[in-house]
C-alpha cells in the first residue's frame, strides 16, 4: 500500500488535459458525460482515499470504533499507519462531506424556493415556459416536475420571434436533457476535490453548448440561435443591474469568454456527434489519459479498500 | 409616478383601468389567503395578493382587515412602503393618509419573489442553467464582431479566427 494509498488525491489531474480539450474537439453531448462520468468517479476515488486514511490514521485515537486488536504491533505494521496524516484526512474529510451536503443543500432550497415563487402566478405557468414582468433580463431553466423555463420580459423584449424560439428550446433542451444532474455532480466532484474544479467549468459549459446544439437542431438555423445567445449577452451586459459576482469563467482578458466561444461555435458548422476516436491526436490522448488515469485511482482506491477490510477482519477476533 | 411597471409583458397581462372602478368586488383568491407566514417575502407576496384583491385603491387599514394573521398596523405600512420602492404598488394621497393600489398583477408578483430567490442565492450559476453568463471585458468587442458577421449573410465556413482559440 504504502504512497499509492494516496494516489486518488492527486490522479484527478490527469483530467485536466481532457477538459480544456474536450470543448473543441468532442460533441458538446459526449463531452458533457465523458467529463462528468470521469469526475464523479476521480470524486468518488478521492473520498473513498481520505476515508481509508482516516480509519488507518486515527487507530490509536481513544473512541475510536475500531476493534481492540486494531493497535496491535503487527496490524500497524501491515498498514501505512501516519497519525498526522489520518488527523489531517478527518479535517479534510470533514470539509469535504460538509462541502458537499452545502451543495446539494442549496441546490435544493433554490429550486423549492423558484418553485414557490412560480405558483404565486398559475395563471403564468400553466404552460412549461413562465414569463415574468421583470426589468433585469434573464432566463432559466429550472428543473423540477414540471421542469419550466423561466423567462424575464426584459430578456425576450430583446429578442425577434425567431430568436425567442431558439432561447426557448435552448432551456428546453437543458430540461429535457437534466442538465442539473451533471451540473450538480461536476460541482460535487469539484467540491470533493479542489483539482476537478477546472472540469466543473468545464461541464457547464458544455451543457450550454449541447444545448445551444440542440436548440439549433429545433429551431433549424444555427445563425439564429448565435445571434440570440449574442444578443442576449450584450443586452444583459448593457442593462444597469445586471447581476454581477458569479463564478468568473474568464476574468483574465486574453481569452475569449464562454459566450464569444459558443457563439463562434454556432457559427462554425455542426460538431461530429462520434466518440471515438476523437478529431485530433491531442484530444485523444487526453481523453487516454483521463482514462487511465480514472481507472488507476479506481484500482487504487479499490485495493486500499479490500486491503484494509482484510486485515480488520483479520485483526477482529471473532 | 408611473404605475406601470417597466417590465410587463403585454401577453401576460390583461388589460387595466389605471384607475379601475369597483366593477364588483373581485372575490379574494383562496390561495393567497392560505399562504402562512413565510418571513418578509412571504409577507410582501400576501399583501401584494391582498391588495390586487381589492381591484382599485385601498387604505392600509383596509389591506390589514383581508389579512390572514394579526400584523401590526404599522407593519402593514411598513411592507407596503417596501412595496413601493420597489415599484410594486402606486399610492396617492387621500386626506391624511394613503391609499394603495397595486401595480403588480399575479405575473408581478411571481416576478418579484423570483428576483427575490435569484437575487439571495450568491452562486445560482451553479444550480440554474442559465442562458448567458458574463462578459469578460474584451468578450464584448468579440462578440459584436461575431454578431456583425452572423448578420453578414451567405458566408459559409468562413475561419472565424478567434484570438482567444
Amino acid at each position: 500500500m504504502g504512497v499509492f494509498v494516496c494516489l486518488p488525491l492527486v490522479l484527478p489531474l490527469t483530467a485536466l488535459p481532457i477538459a480544456r480539450l474536450a470543448e473543441q474537439h468532442l460533441h458538446p453531448r459526449s463531452a458533457t458525460r465523458l467529463l462528468a462520468v470521469v469526475g464523479t468517479l476521480l470524486a468518488l476515488c478521492s473520498t473513498l482515499c481520505l476515508g481509508l486514511l482516516v480509519v488507518v490514521g486515527t487507530a490509536q485515537l481513544p473512541g475510536n470504533p475500531l476493534p481492540d486488536s486494531w493497535s496491535d504491533p503487527q496490524v500497524r505494521d501491515a498498514v501505512p499507519y501516519e497519525v498526522n496524516a489520518g488527523i489531517a484526512a478527518i479535517g479534510v474529510l470533514a470539509a469535504v462531506i460538509g462541502a458537499c451536503g452545502w451543495t446539494v443543500y442549496r441546490h435544493v432550497r433554490l429550486r423549492i424556493r423558484a418553485g414557490r415563487a412560480l405558483s404565486a402566478a398559475p395563471s403564468v405557468t400553466s404552460d412549461d415556459v413562465a414569463v415574468l414582468p421583470d426589468p433585469e433580463p434573464y432566463a432559466y431553466a429550472l428543473p423540477g416536475k414540471p421542469g419550466r423555463v423561466v423567462v424575464s420580459t426584459a430578456m425576450t423584449r430583446c429578442l425577434d420571434a425567431g430568436e425567442r424560439r431558439a432561447l426557448i428550446a435552448h432551456e428546453r433542451a437543458h430540461l429535457a436533457a437534466r442538465h442539473h444532474r451533471y451540473l450538480l455532480a461536476a460541482q460535487l466532484a469539484a467540491r470533493a476535490n479542489p483539482f476537478l474544479l477546472p472540469l466543473r467549468t468545464a461541464v457547464a459549459f458544455s451543457t450550454e453548448r449541447w444545448a445551444d446544439e440542440e436548440a439549433a437542431r429545433v429551431v433549424g438555423d444555427r445563425r439564429v440561435v448565435a445571434v440570440a445567445v449574442g444578443k442576449a449577452a450584450l443586452f444583459s451586459h448593457r442593462a444597469p443591474d445586471a447581476s454581477v459576482g458569479f463564478a468568473a469563467f474568464a476574468s483574465s482578458a486574453p481569452a475569449a469568454g464562454p459566450v464569444p466561444r459558443r457563439v463562434a461555435a454556432l457559427l462554425a458548422p455542426v460538431p461530429q456527434a462520434r466518440l471515438w476516436p476523437p478529431s485530433s491526436a491531442h484530444a485523444a490522448l487526453a481523453a487516454l489519459v483521463a482514462t487511465a488515469g480514472t481507472a488507476v485511482s479506481a484500482l487504487s482506491s479499490l485495493n486500499a479498500a479490500v486491503a484494509l477490510v482484510r486485515i480488520l477482519h483479520a485483526a477482529t477476533p471473532l | 409616478m408611473d404605475s406601470a411597471r417597466p417590465g410587463h409583458h403585454p401577453d401576460n397581462e390583461p388589460p387595466r383601468e389605471e384607475v379601475p372602478d369597483a366593477v364588483g368586488p373581485d372575490p379574494v383568491r383562496p390561495d393567497s389567503r392560505r399562504l402562512r407566514r413565510r418571513g418578509q417575502g412571504e409577507l410582501e407576496a400576501q399583501v401584494l395578493a391582498v391588495l390586487h384583491s381589492a381591484n382599485g385603491p385601498a387604505t392600509a387599514g383596509w389591506v390589514q382587515e383581508h389579512l390572514d394573521g394579526d400584523l401590526a398596523y404599522t407593519t402593514v405600512i411598513t411592507i407596503l412602503s417596501r412595496l413601493y420602492a420597489k415599484n410594486a404598488v402606486t399610492r396617492s394621497r387621500e386626506g391624511r393618509s394613503y391609499t394603495w393600489t397595486s401595480a403588480s398583477d399575479e405575473a408581478g408578483l411571481a416576478a418579484l419573489r423570483m428576483r427575490r430567490v435569484l437575487d439571495g442565492e450568491r452562486d445560482r450559476d451553479a444550480v440554474l442553467a442559465r442562458f448567458i453568463s458574463a462578459l469578460s471585458p474584451g468578450d464584448e468587442e468579440r462578440l459584436r464582431a461575431l454578431l456583425a458577421r452572423a448578420a453578414a449573410p451567405d458566408d459559409p465556413d468562413n475561419p472565424l479566427g478567434m484570438e482567444g482559440r
